[in-house]
């Protein structure tokens, strides 16, 4: 029955014409991206490289292959140790700060009124504020003649309250810049997350009489959990290898004070010409942030998913 | 030589063999449905036909050409989606006009053409809207004159009144026919209703198990299934079916010995035996029986369910068993009223026997 | 959240408040500097009120800085000219580069594809000055260090992963059987990808753009490493112009003011896809 009128239908060879092509497809499409990808392995093998070397251009009849010992020597290098202390405080204390602040931000202009809707556009504009600006824009709000801010903490009573320049208050200035700046990052994706919750647990517990602090902590909060995951991730990463506001603001000084990691990198490489010694300090500063960057992908793409299904 | 030809195609998705050397042979202007239950791979024959997937073994031919390889564009055929496919951002006139646009029709012809599918099918008065202002009827029109409109000389139609509402599914089945007869194409046409398969094709192609199982004529299909399979899937209420063994020229179920005219006296035989509703036959019980009962099957009237001017009753047997009976309404009213019982007879030559492990049609006689 | 009592709504008004003062008021600070004269700007008390000139863009766009009895010349507007050149041209690069690329990655599950993008986008969190140092070296030799396509192939580290994961999102949403469709009805690859594919995943196209356009724009230190003030942009002119102009503040903050202009008006202007962007396409709607 099945093969009922089938026998005069002569057996063909299979020809695929055409086939290879279509197989080839979707790697044509993409080789171009794909040569750019291994334009940035190339340098980034260099730079391995680089960090297993003794290798300075002021004296470029010593380099040579030493293996691990720019790592060693980190060890016993209070500089290196420094610059693990302030990255981690930098990053611990904009993050932080900018994750509360974010927080609130969403919260408070959670509801899609005119005056809502204007100020999360105008709220936007520090992040669209290239931070190496923003770092000279803060830098004239705090000169010692000018300043607005200056002046205003002298009112306060703090007459010569130095700012950037003062190592006490140095990492306090670049934290207010980088908090400027960045809060409102965190702003969009909390506020995105807190509109995209559904709409039943609140309309519940309002029915419910629920208090508010209860609604707060027992249903927004573990709801927004993931997007604050995912934007404090992504915040880490970017923090723990600022350069453009603290180089732009003091170059990592005063002294010390401001040493992270890529300042530390840009000055051991065009100040000392340490390239080996800079490379190495690179590559801690990337496993660092390969763990981390590796961290806020999954959580990226768990995200990404859900809302996607959720979208429909 | 028939018009279209799948030989012997093959087809897998990792371990997964969708098809094991299907073949089918459909003759030029004719429209064969392809009913068989979900995940059985119509929509993937479907696909495999137009270019969207290649087949792994196997030839297609159309119109005596192969066309396996060629990209979907050069195959000069018509589809219509199941979710519709339409384009978003097209009004639905340039959703129309599309295969014609890829054709190279002038302006004009193009325009007369998109406004005569549009008419035939209802839908001139919505051409400048977009997909998303059209209701679910008026897409899957929209879809359906898109799939003609290029006079395409082969249409493949998925299920493509799935997803519309029952009013509008049962007018599109008398109105199909009229629709692609005029178009004069070569129809493949795949649903999971057995209904809309009885009323659209000319044949009846039944996948199962990586192949057809059976193509004919709808009423062949119903009256002479090839295996329990399209026995089950053809007919509403479903046919009933009883483990039983062929022995001695004679099957028994639910404790009627039936003897089958012409059968060989063979050994024994598991089988299974069906019984189609409507060849249950029933007398009214009790003292009233012709013969007391004699040769019947003295059963308990469970429930009546009312259907059109028909009603099936589900029959519960004296020594267990549940059988399924169809008769009119008027009869079933009759037999429910009093003490609900009833005498259940079956003619032998209605029994349909099929194998019980293979579940291949067993014939006798 | 829907306390509405008064004290609770003057209480959050008053939150609203000094947080935009916060974040908007360096802004106002410093465009309205960018209009004073160094006499308004170093009275003391600071007053909101003085006769606006409009002399320090003047200066910056003829390129002379007058003051202190000197005269310095100075290329502030061919930093802006170089912002635009190496922003846009790297965007279009990533676009047609990273576009089809995300086509792929979204429509076919090959390994290779998985694997670059994923390479793209953790480059993007890498230290950039670990590529740089390299970089810099190779650019010296092949002859690419302090040129525009130096800049505009290293900047494609910026904007590529941002276009490749935004738009392969989009490329994703876009129902495969509408790409079907449209070639069975008869049209080539080509005109399927361009006519179907690209304008359903305009949108996502457009946010990427956009969103890269802005930081590629707002990008600091690659060009700070790999060119010199020819081809600068204005994040490094900036930086340079303060060092040499010395104490001519009006005249920084007019530079300030223009440099940020650009992106503030595209943010204003496509607001909407600037936050389906920023949110990377983790969020939409």
């Amino acid at each position: 029955m099945t093969t009922q009128d089938m026998t005069q239908a002569s057996v063909l060879p299979a020809r695929r014409r055409g086939g290879r092509l279509r197989a080839a497809l979707p790697y044509l499409l993409s080789l171009p991206s794909l040569l750019v990808t291994i334009g940035i392995l190339i340098p980034f093998g260099t730079a391995v490289y680089y960090s297993l070397q003794r290798y300075n251009l002021a004296f470029p009849f010593t380099r040579g292959f030493i293996g691990l010992d720019n790592y060693a020597q980190f060890l016993a290098d209070p500089a290196f140790w420094n610059t693990v202390r302030v990255s981690l405080l930098y990053t611990l204390l904009t993050v932080g700060v900018e994750l509360l602040l974010g927080l609130a931000m969403a919260l408070l202009l959670q509801r899609r009124t005119a005056v809502n809707n204007l100020l999360s556009v105008l709220l936007i504009l520090p992040l669209m504020t290239a931070p190496a600006i923003a770092a000279l824009m803060w830098k004239l709000m705090t000169n010692p003649n000018f300043g607005v801010l200056s002046y205003l903490v002298g009112l306060a009573g703090f007459t010569d309250f130095r700012w950037a320049s003062a190592p006490s208050t140095a990492l306090l200035t670049v934290v207010l810049v980088d908090v400027w700046v960045y809060t409102p990052f965190m702003m969009i994706l909390l506020l995105a997350g807190l509109r995209s919750l559904p709409r039943q647990p609140f309309e519940a517990a309002e029915l419910d009489g629920v208090p508010a602090s209860f609604v707060f902590f027992r249903i927004t909060l573990p709801m927004l959990t993931p997007y604050i995951i995912t934007a404090s991730l992504f915040r880490m990463l970017d923090a723990i290898q600022q350069f453009d506001i603290i180089y732009a603001m003091t170059q990592g000084g005063p002294g010390d004070r401001l040493m992270v990691f890529q300042v530390q990198a840009y000055l051991e490489a065009f100040t000392f010409t340490n390239i080996g010694r800079s490379a190495a300090f690179l590559m801690v500063l990337w496993a660092i942030t390969f763990a981390l960057s590796n961290l806020f992908i999954k959580q990226w793409l768990k995200l990404r998913e859900r809302t996607h299904h959720a979208a429909g | 030589m028939s018009f279209l030809i799948l030989d012997r195609l093959s087809k897998s998705f990792g371990a997964v063999k969708v098809f094991d050397g299907l073949s089918l042979a459909v003759a030029k202007g004719e429209t064969v449905a392809i009913c068989s239950p979900s995940g059985s791979g119509k929509t993937l024959l479907l696909r495999l036909i137009a270019g969207i997937y290649e087949p792994d073994a196997g030839e297609i031919l159309i119109d005596g050409k192969a066309v396996t390889g060629l990209a979907p564009d050069a195959r000069g055929i018509g589809m219509a989606f199941q979710n519709f496919a339409l384009y978003p951002h097209l009004t639905a006139f340039e959703n129309i006009a599309s295969p014609l646009r890829a054709r190279g029709v002038a302006e004009a012809e193009l325009t007369r053409r998109v406004g005569r599918v549009a008419e035939i099918l209802k839908i001139g008065h919505v051409l400048r809207h977009l997909p998303r202002e059209l209701s679910n009827g008026q897409k899957q029109r929209t879809a359906l004159a898109r799939a003609i409109v290029a006079d395409a000389r082969l249409l493949l139609l998925d299920d493509p009144l799935r997803n519309v509402d029952a009013k509008l599914r049962y007018e599109m089945r008398h109105e199909l026919p009229r629709v692609l007869r005029e178009f004069e194409a070569t129809v493949l046409y795949v649903t999971q209703d057995f209904r809309e398969a009885m009323a659209l094709g000319r044949r009846i192609g039944v996948l199962h198990g990586g192949g057809f199982v059976q193509v004919d004529r709808p009423q062949r299909i119903y009256a002479d299934p090839e295996t329990v399979e399209v026995a089950r899937l053809f007919g509403d209420p479903t046919i009933n079916l009883y483990d039983s063994e062929l022995a001695g020229g004679a099957v028994s179920l639910l404790g009627l010995t039936l003897g089958l005219p012409g059968a060989a006296d063979g050994g024994r035989r598991p089988c299974r035996v069906g019984v189609r509703p409507e060849h249950v036959e029933l007398d009214a019980g009790g003292e009233a029986a012709p013969d007391g009962g004699a040769g019947g099957l003295p059963v308990t009237i469970e429930a009546v369910t009312p259907l059109n001017q028909n009603a099936v009753l589900l029959l519960q047997a004296a020594g267990g068993g549940e059988i399924l009976a169809s008769t009119t309404l008027q009869r079933a009213e009759a037999l429910a009223r009093g003490p609900r019982r009833a005498i259940a007879r079956v003619r032998p030559e209605h029994l349909l026997l099929f194998d019980r492990d293979s579940g291949a049609r067993i014939r006798t006689g | 959240m829907q306390r509405s009592s008064w004290p609770w709504r003057i209480f959050k008004a008053l939150c609203l408040t000094a947080i935009s003062l916060f974040f908007l008021f360096p802004i106002l600070w410093v465009l309205l500097m960018s209009f004073q004269t160094n006499a308004d700007i170093l009275r003391v008390p600071p007053s909101p009120f003085f006769t606006p000139t409009l002399a320090n863009y003047k200066a910056l766009i003829a390129g002379e800085l007058t003051g202190a009895g000197s005269t310095l010349q100075i290329a502030y507007m061919k930093n802006i000219l170089n912002s635009f050149v190496l922003s846009a041209c790297s965007v279009l690069l990533s676009l047609l580069l990273g576009v089809p690329a995300a086509y792929a990655f979204a429509r076919y599950r090959f390994r290779l594809g998985e694997n670059i993008a994923f390479t793209l986008l953790s480059f993007r969190f890498a230290p950039p000055l670990l590529v740089l140092l390299p970089l810099l070296l190779y650019f010296q030799e092949l002859g690419l260090y302090d040129t525009y396509i130096g800049l505009i192939w290293v900047y494609q580290l910026i904007t590529l992963p941002l276009i490749l994961w935004i738009v392969r999102g989009y490329f994703e949403d876009v129902s495969p059987d509408i790409e079907h469709a449209y070639r069975i009805d008869g049209h080539s690859w080509l005109r399927s990808f361009l006519k179907i594919a690209v304008p359903l995943a305009r949108p996502g196209i457009a946010a990427a753009a956009l969103l890269a356009f802005i930081f590629a724009w707002n990008n600091f230190v690659f060009a700070l490493i790999l060119g010199s003030s020819d081809v600068q942009p204005v994040t490094v002119g900036a930086l340079a112009f303060i060092t040499a102009s010395g104490i001519q503040y009006g005249q920084i903050a007019a530079g300030l003011v223009l440099s940020v202009i650009p992106t503030f008006v595209l943010a204003l202007v496509m607001q909407r896809y600037l936050v389906e962007g920023l949110s990377l396409g983790a969020v939409k709607g």
